[in-house]
C-alpha cells in the first residue's frame, strides 16, 4: 500500500547497520534451503514418468514421456509455451507462483513534500505504487520487514525521486523517466522504472501547467503479489490443457447445440492431439499432461525470468516443507518458504535466534548437510521398503 | 487448537455463535491485518511469524497411519499440489486438504498411508519428487527458450533486410 504523508521533510538518510543475528539465522536459514534443491538437483533423473495418455507416438513430443518444453512464440515481453508430460496440479501451482509469489519490486511508501497537481497525494501515490520497477537483481535486497533499520535502508529499499515543476506556458507531462533513483544500489539494475516505449518516456505519472510542481520521495520496496498486485511480475498469464474438452472437464452451457455455438481453437487442438472422432470411447482413466502457458510481463522481469523465477519459488517452498518435516517439527519454525521471514508479534528478534534454525540443517546429523544421502544408510528412508531406490 | 476446533467444541449446534470478530483478533492467521514493527507494515496473512510453527503436525489418533499437517501461511499453491501428487504413490490410502475458513491463512493436509511408510515420509518424498520434476521443467525450458529467442531474431533481421536491401 502507498501511503502518503503530506508535507513531510526527507527523512535522513541512514548508516547501514551491522547484519544481526536474526539476520545472519535468516541467511543460514535460506542457504540451507537453497542445498537442498541444489541437492534435490543433483539425484539426477526424474522418478516422475506421469502416466501418459496413450503409449503410441505422438509427432509433438520428441522427448517420449520426459518433462519437456515446446516454445510458441518468445519475445521481449511473452513467452508461449507448452509443458508435455506434465501434471495438472504441477502446473497450476507453478501458474499461481508465477501470479503471487516471485519477488519484484515496487514503490511502497511516499513521501510528500509538495504537490500543486491537480491530482490528490492519495492519487499520485497510488500511480506511482503502480509504476513497474526493474526487479533484476531483487535477490540482493531485504524485505524490508526483515531487515534490522527503522523504516527502510540501501539493503532493503531503492530511492526514487520525483522532482518537477512546470514553468512554461505548455502543459508539462511528467513520467516514470523523471524518477532519480538514489545511489547505493546493491546493483544497477534493481529499482530502475520500466521504460520500454520508442519515445522513452515510460509510465506517465502526472500533467503540470505552469507553476505547479510536484516533489515526492518514493520509498521503492522488494515484494510478492500476494500482499498487493502492484509486485505481480506478470500482466497476464494463459493457461489452458484439453483444447478439445476430450476429458470432459467443461461442462458447456449452451441454447440448441454446443458445437455451433462455442468456437474452436483448432491449431491448438492439433497441438494437443487432434480433435476426438465422433464415436471415441470416453476414457475414464485420462489425464491432463499438456499444458498451454502463455507469461506476458510488466516489463520488471523477462517473461522467461518469470517463469525461472516461479520454478525457484516453489522448489524452495517444497524444500522448506521437506526441511521442516526432516527437521520433525521443531525446525525452521516461522521461516517462510520462500526465504521471506517477518517478525516476532512480541518485539522483533531476540538476541538468540531461534535454535532451530541451525540444529537440523547445519549440523552433521542433518540430512541435507550431511555427506549426501546417496549412501541411502542416512537418510531416515534407509530402512523404509521404499528406500532401495534412489532415496533423494 | 484451531479456530473451527474451537467452535465445535463450545457447546451444542443451537448455542453456535460465530465469534468471528474475536478470531480474527486473536488469530494471526486472520487475513488483512497489518502488524507494525517499526515502521514496518508486515501482513498476517502472506508472511510467517516465529510464534507459530509453519507446519504443525498432528497424528490421528482414531485411524491409524494418519497424520493432519497444518501448513500456516500457505495456500492452494501448496494444499492441491501435495495433495494431488501424493495420489499417485501406491502406499497412500487417502490424502486431500482444506482451507477451513478463507480468512485464516492456513491449510489442513490429512494423510492416511498404508503403513508401509509414515504421512510425514510420504509427504518429503513426495515434495522431493515434485522438486526433481520442476528441475527438468527449468532445463529444458531453458534450452527452448534460448533456441526460440535466435530464431525469432533471426526472422525479424530477415524481415528487416528484406524491407530495405541495400
Ligand atoms: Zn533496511
Amino acid at each position: 500500500m502507498s501511503r502518503s504523508q503530506p508535507h513531510h521533510s526527507p527523512a535522513p538518510s541512514r548508516p547501514h547497520p551491522p547484519p544481526s543475528d536474526a539476520h545472519r539465522s535468516l541467511c543460514a536459514n535460506t542457504s540451507a534451503i537453497r542445498s537442498t534443491v541444489k541437492h534435490l538437483r543433483d539425484q539426477t533423473v526424474s522418478l516422475a514418468k506421469p502416466r501418459s495418455r496413450s503409449t503410441r507416438m505422438d509427432p509433438y513430443d520428441v522427448e517420449g514421456g520426459a518433462i519437456n518444453v515446446r516454445f510458441l512464440h518468445a519475445d521481449s515481453v511473452r513467452a508461449h509455451f507448452i509443458i508435455q508430460n506434465f501434471n495438472l496440479e504441477t502446473a497450476n501451482a507453478l501458474r499461481r507462483v508465477m501470479l503471487a509469489e516471485i519477488p519484484t519490486m515496487a514503490i511502497d511508501v511516499v513521501e510528500v513534500m509538495d504537490n500543486t497537481s491537480v491530482l490528490a497525494d492519495e492519487f499520485v501515490c497510488h500511480r506511482l505504487g503502480l509504476i513497474p520497477l526493474i526487479a533484476k537483481g531483487v535477490e540482493d535486497l531485504l524485505y524490508s520487514r526483515d531487515c534490522d533499520c527503522e523504516g527502510y535502508c540501501e539493503q532493503c529499499a531503492v530511492v526514487l525521486t520525483l522532482n518537477a515543476k512546470c514553468t512554461g506556458r505548455d502543459i508539462m507531462k511528467v513520467f516514470a523517466r523523471d524518477l532519480v533513483v538514489s545511489a547505493g544500489r546493491p546493483n544497477e539494475d534493481v529499482g530502475n522504472p520500466v521504460i520500454v516505449d520508442p519515445e522513452r518516456q515510460g509510465s506517465s505519472i502526472v500533467k503540470l501547467r505552469k507553476g505547479q510542481a510536484i516533489h515526492m520521495r518514493c520509498i521503492a520496496k522488494k515484494g510478492i503479489a500476494k500482499e498487493h498486485a502492484k509486485w505481480a511480475p506478470s500482466a497476464a498469464i494463459g493457461f489452458e490443457y484439453d483444447p478439445a474438452n476430450k476429458l470432459h472437464h467443461l461442462d458447456y452451457w449452451y441454447e440448441d447445440d454446443p458445437k455451433e455455438e462455442w468456437p474452436v481453437d483448432h491449431d491448438r487442438i492439433n497441438l494437443d492431439g487432434g480433435a476426438p472422432t465422433e464415436d471415441e470411447a470416453f476414457n475414464y482413466d485420462a489425464v491432463p499432461s499438456r499444458f498451454f502457458f502463455d507469461v506476458e510481463t510488466v516489463g520488471g522481469l523477462d517473461p522467461d525470468q518469470i517463469v525461472a523465477e516461479g520454478i525457484k519459488t516453489l522448489q524452495r517452498k517444497l524444500a522448506g516443507v521437506i526441511q521442516q518435516l526432516q527437521g520433525g517439527g521443531d525446525g525452521a519454525d516461522g521461516a517462510d518458504f520462500g526465504g521471506a521471514q517477518s517478525p516476532t508479534l512480541n518485539g522483533g528478534y531476540g538476541a538468540a535466534p531461534d535454535q532451530g534454525y541451525t540444529t537440523p540443517y547445519g549440523g552433521n546429523a542433518s540430512v541435507w548437510g550431511g555427506a549426501n544421502a546417496a549412501a541411502g544408510g542416512t537418510t531416515p528412508y534407509g530402512a523404509t521398503p521404499y528406500g532401495g531406490g534412489p532415496s533423494w | 487448537m484451531n479456530a473451527p476446533d474451537r467452535w465445535l467444541r463450545d457447546g451444542s449446534a443451537t448455542s453456535w455463535q460465530p465469534p468471528i470478530a474475536q478470531l480474527i483478533e486473536d488469530n494471526p492467521n486472520a487475513r488483512q491485518r497489518y502488524r507494525m514493527r517499526g515502521n514496518h507494515l508486515v501482513r498476517h496473512s502472506v508472511y510467517s511469524n516465529r510464534n507459530e510453527e509453519k507446519i504443525e503436525v498432528k497424528e490421528d489418533t482414531r485411524v491409524p497411519s494418519t497424520t493432519i499437517f497444518t501448513f500456516n501461511k500457505e495456500d492452494h499453491t501448496l494444499g492441491n499440489l501435495i495433495s494431488q501428487r501424493l495420489h499417485k504413490y501406491p502406499y497412500i490410502l487417502f490424502s486431500a486438504y482444506k482451507v477451513p475458513h478463507p480468512l485464516f491463512a492456513m491449510f489442513e493436509l490429512r494423510v492416511t498411508t498404508d503403513g508401509s511408510i509414515t504421512p510425514r515420509e510420504a509427504v518429503t518424498k513426495c515434495c522431493a519428487d515434485v522438486v526433481r520434476d520442476l528441475d527438468v521443467l527449468q532445463q529444458s525450458f531453458t534450452t527452448e527458450w534460448l533456441g526460440k529467442r535466435i530464431v525469432t531474431e533471426g526472422e525479424a533481421e530477415r524481415q528487416a533486410r528484406d524491407q530495405n536491401p541495400n
